[in-house]
């Protein structure tokens, strides 16, 4: 007699979350292997979960209403049979049509005395084993937990910890620290945008003429109390409304590119991530619908975000739904350089440094200042025209007088 | 006891009149919304606490009952600050934290009104063996409705103070109703006083809207207690010329009860009394007009005064600051 | 020589009433020796004005020590069992602890509450009871349950000196424990907890007698090679957290132990602070054990039924410890 956990499979391509929608068995009903045991309502439709072995409904731990991720465990049924060790679930290649019901359920996993979930399950772990496992840049899924439900315990991890320091194989050497949480999501994103995103990069160098005069003026016209104006302020506003003027760029990628329902999705709005360096690592706060505010607006918000953002104060919301992020390296920055794209966006404006450049004009040799703006664009979403119509146009509303200041 | 003079009828015809002005602003002020919970006015009733206070010391202690702003008073409180309690300001007497139902002042012995009907009584009695155990000739005073009869601490601290002879006295003042409920009605007891004879404690009743009356009978008391004699009980009939809380629409009366109130109003008696021994309708008119106007500039003052800080409202729950870090 | 708890804590009220004058005795048989005989002998010593016995009146005799605390006396009342507190409780509760707030500061109520708890065999459900929760949730109130003679003694004096409204929770259990005072007995602090066994494995949070029942279970696990570290909370309002959380730093596990009834009690209040403070420490669930959900009851296999014992603790620590995934719990 074993006890086998029952998990929310991956039904279709893309599925972040389902809702319980109704249980088809109650407690202590008997199901067989292949039935229909509750149904869950995806962001496309309703879809029918069945058992993947027989046994006895003992537990249900999601009730209805209930929102579950790919690979909850929501149920507990008992077997009669002897455990099986299966190999471990994949990633249900199983890559039907979402509106298909009654899609098959991937192979479960039994859960045994010693195992705990696997790859997409929940993990059992407690607060310090957590906290000391990542002081230690474990990560948990390598471990296996002696607590009651295979919960990974305070013991597990030190025993790790202190196999890594006597093999000296296992763990990072002694002087060098493990990687934070912030770091280690950094690498997994800019590995993936490497290795997902197909990005190409175009520039142009910017006249800061007009924007420092701007800048100078507008320190008397600002109204009394607002947050001084920096060059941030006035790129907010000029891809704001460049986007909103060039909706074909304001469109992330989304799904797998040889798969029939990959598609462009439109953003509702200008939302412009800044790229902030803070203890550790950058932050990418997301300023939503910019086509909307004033600079004064768009200087206030971006001073609060920073301010939160290096106090680690940023909301989970404030940090998604960009389409387009700015990465300003600032007056002691390269003269020019090209950004890494930020999945899931589809665009990064690397700002070189405002500079003194010799410059030939209609009119002869002169010295102005410029700043070398380089666009980097995913290849889905735009090809080289449009990404160029973009720079050209962004570079045209800088180079302008026209803002809106208040 | 020496006679009292003119002057101090006068004195106290005064102080009744601006513990009637007092009551009347509070009335208008809580009709008008600012004033917080529910006021008990005591309206009608001035005589007791006046005729009572007169003969009390800085050093005697007094307690009441939520009907207490004229026994307040009458004992030495500010105006100003008393009213400035009542409207919840931080310049009032306990900072706004108390209000009407429990104003203290320490500077002036009134160690206590109570919203807990008769919940006083008892401490009463402990500030009085205070006073004995320590060989002062100080005594205790608390004020309370004749409702109070009907709470089993009221008969423990009578057997109490009398087994031990506390200098306590127990003024009842019986207006004939507790909360919305006649007397005869709650109590199979009519007279109050004579709750006292099985503990055998010394008690009176009177006329508590005759101020000479009250004053002759407290002294009695009083003098009494300083003696050492053991507690005593004062019953004083008397009458509430405002509902039970502001807002009651005595409904429960009828006009004619009514009407024979106002026949019973101590400041009317006593202007009588005073008129007949050759004081001037003038001068007494100036003295009620006197007081209208130190209650009003009191309580324009305690309007304006600051509202309590809310930063500091988790200050002196307890007296030690190292006891103040209990989470919330 | 060793002194049981009664004869410590007479001691201590011999001491304090001789060193301040304000300081009276009163409650229902004291003058006699009180219900368990702990201030026997003192009326004869200071007089019947210093140590007065009262009526059965509990309300009268709390309001009294109230008042008279408020005029400069330092009243030490003797509630005879803690299940008569409800008696007690409007002067206790609306006036004693309230006062100092209420008056915004004027005034403060230095006044000690003794009373006992706990079940001691056939005294039933009306003189058993463990009710020190219903106090710690007065704001005002500062409350103590000693679990030694020479704890008791130190906490008692802090507790009369102290200037606030105390309520101090003997334990019948207690009364004829003994114990060696040390030559410098002295005061210990209100407010602050006490180790009193270290160890690494697990902490068990304890107070009045079941620091006791604690230890005994701590020996036995010792030999199982568990080190089991308890904590003596000494006093409940308010919580030392400082303490507490040092231990839990160090063991991770925590397990609370109280004789009162588990659903509401003060294991509760520590359960959960622990869980909001400390818990990235935490290893497992907070474990609280504590009498079930029924009066006590008179005949002894019953009351002896009802009351957490070591092997109760020793069993819920072995289950945290050993506990292994063998399906679920």
């Amino acid at each position: 007699m074993a006890l086998v956990a029952v998990e929310i499979p991956k039904v279709g391509l893309v599925m972040e979350s389902v809702r319980i929608a109704r249980w088809l068995k109650g407690l202590g009903d008997q199901v067989q292997a292949g039935e229909p045991l509750l149904e869950v309502e995806t962001e496309k439709s309703m879809v029918e979960i069945e058992a993947a072995v027989s046994g006895r409904l003992t537990e249900i731990l999601a009730p209805v209403d209930q929102q579950a991720q790919v690979g909850d465990r929501i149920a507990w049924l008992e077997t009669g049979e002897a455990l099986k060790a299966s190999p471990p679930a994949q990633e249900h290649a199983a890559h039907k049509a979402a509106t298909a019901p009654g899609s098959s359920s991937p192979p479960l996993e039994p859960a045994t005395s010693t195992t705990r979930d696997r790859a997409g399950g929940r993990l059992r772990s407690s607060p310090v084993a957590r906290r000391v496992a990542a002081e230690h840049g474990l990560d948990l899924n390598q471990l296996a937990g002696s607590g009651p439900l295979g919960r990974i315990q305070l013991a597990d991890v030190q025993q790790r910890v202190a196999a890594g320091a006597a093999t000296g194989a296992a763990g990072p050497p002694p002087s060098a620290p493990g990687l934070s949480p912030m770091r280690r999501a950094l690498a997994r994103a800019m590995t993936l945008s490497n290795a997902t995103v197909p990005q190409f990069s175009l520039e142009r160098e910017l006249n800061c003429t007009a924007l420092q005069a701007l800048r100078a003026e507008y320190v008397t016209l600002a109204p009394p109390g607002s947050a001084r104006l920096s060059i941030n302020d006035f790129l907010l506003q000029a891809i704001a409304r460049t986007l909103i003027e060039q909706p074909a760029m304001n469109a992330t990628f989304e799904g797998d590119v040889t798969a029939p329902d990959a598609r462009l999705v439109p953003a509702r709005g200008a939302h412009i991530g800044l790229v902030v360096a803070v203890d550790g690592g950058l932050l990418v706060p997301v300023i939503h619908d910019a086509e909307q505010l004033s600079l004064v607006e768009l200087a206030r918000r971006r001073q609060d975000c920073v301010e939160r953002g290096l106090k680690g104060r940023l909301r989970r919301d404030e940090l998604e739904g960009a389409t387009t992020s700015i990465s300003n390296l600032g007056a002691n920055g390269p003269d020019r350089f090209m950004a890494m794209i930020n999945p899931p966006q589809s665009a990064i404006l690397a700002v070189g440094r405002q500079r003194d450049c010799v410059v030939a004009g209609g009119d002869g040799i002169g010295v102005r200042a410029q700043s070398a703006l380089t666009l980097t664009v995913d290849h889905r979403v735009a090809d080289g025209r449009l990404a160029a119509q973009f720079l050209a146009r962004l570079v045209e509303i800088l180079e302008s007088r026209e803002w809106r200041l208040a | 006891m020496a006679e009292p003079t003119l002057d101090d009828w006068r004195r106290w015809y005064y102080a009744l009149c601006r513990i009637r002005q007092f009551e009347a602003q509070v009335q208008r002020l809580a009709g008008a919304g600012e004033i917080p919970g529910f006021p008990h006015l005591s309206t009608g009733q001035e005589a007791v606490a006046v005729g009572v206070c007169a003969h009390l010391a800085p050093d005697d202690i007094l307690f009441t009952s939520h009907r207490g702003h004229g026994h307040v008073l009458a004992k030495g409180s500010d105006l100003e600050r008393t009213f400035a309690e009542i409207l919840g300001r931080d310049t009032g007497l306990c900072r706004g934290r108390g209000g009407s139902m429990h104003l203290v002042d320490a500077s002036v012995g009134v160690l206590g009104a109570t919203g807990v009907v008769a919940g006083n009584l008892p401490l009463a009695a402990g500030a009085a063996w205070a006073a004995q155990a320590r060989g002062s000739n100080a005594i205790s005073v608390v004020f309370f409705g004749d409702g109070a009869t009907g709470a089993g601490v009221f008969h423990e601290t009578l057997n109490l103070a009398a087994l031990w002879r506390l200098p306590v006295l127990f003024v009842c003042e019986n207006n004939g109703y507790a909360e919305f409920t006649a007397r005869s009605e709650h109590s199979n007891v009519a007279q109050v006083s004579s709750f006292a004879a099985p503990y055998a404690i010394n008690a009176m009743t009177i006329d508590g809207n005759d101020l000479p009356a009250v004053y002759a009978a407290a002294g009695l008391a009083i003098a009494g207690l300083r003696r050492g004699t053991g507690p005593y009980l004062l019953e004083c009939m008397t009458y509430r010329l405002a509902g039970h809380y502001v807002g009651d629409s005595q409904q429960y009366r009828s006009k004619e009860e009514l009407a024979a109130v106002k026949e019973k109003c101590p400041i009317e008696r006593l202007r009588t009394l005073l008129l007949a021994q050759g004081a001037t309708a003038a001068e007494l008119d100036a003295l009620g007009e006197r007081a209208r106007q130190e209650v009003l500039q009191a309580v324009e003052r305690a309007r304006a005064a600051p509202r309590p800080d809310p930063a500091a409202v988790l200050e002196d729950v307890y007296r030690s600051g190292a006891l103040q870090s209990v989470p919330g | 020589m060793a002194q049981t708890f009664i004869e410590i804590l007479r001691r201590a009220l011999d001491e304090e009433l001789a060193r301040d004058d304000s300081v009276y005795l009163l409650g229902e048989d004291v003058a006699a020796g009180g219900a368990f005989g702990v201030t026997r002998g003192l009326a004869q010593k200071f007089g019947a004005q210093r140590v007065r016995n009262t009526p059965i009146s509990e309300a009268a005799i709390t309001g009294l020590a109230t008042g008279a605390a408020l005029c400069g006396l330092k009243p030490v009342l003797e509630v005879m069992f803690i299940d008569f507190a409800t008696l007690a409780m409007d002067c206790l509760v609306n006036q004693a602890a309230k006062y100092r707030y209420m008056s915004g500061g004027q005034l403060t109520v230095p006044m000690v509450v003794r009373t006992q708890a706990g079940a001691a065999g056939g005294a039933a459900a009306q003189h058993s009871q463990s009710l020190e929760a219903w106090f710690v949730h007065v704001p005002g109130l500062v409350v103590v349950a000693p679990s030694t003679p020479v704890e008791a003694y130190g906490l008692l004096k802090s507790a009369i000196r102290l200037g606030e409204p105390v309520l101090f929770i003997e334990h019948k259990r207690l009364y004829t424990m003994r114990e060696a005072p040390p030559d410098d007995l002295s005061l210990l602090p209100i407010g602050q907890a006490r180790v009193a066994r270290a160890g690494s494995d697990v902490t068990v949070i304890a107070w009045s007698a079941m620091v006791s029942t604690a230890l005994e279970a701590a020996e036995a696990l010792a030999n199982s090679g568990i080190s089991v570290e308890v904590i003596d909370l000494r006093t409940l309002l308010p919580l030392d957290m400082a303490c507490i959380a040092a231990s839990v730093r160090k063991t991770h596990r925590v397990v609370i132990a109280q004789e009162a009834v588990l659903n509401g009690g003060v294991g509760a209040e520590v359960a959960a602070r622990i869980g909001a403070d400390l818990f990235d420490e935490l290893d497992a669930p907070v474990e609280r054990i504590g009498c079930p959900f029924a009066p006590i009851p008179f005949a002894p296999e019953l009351e002896r039924a009802l009351l957490p014992g070591s092997s109760t603790i020793v069993a819920a620590i072995e289950n945290m410890l050993g506990a292994t995934a063998s399906g679920r719990e």
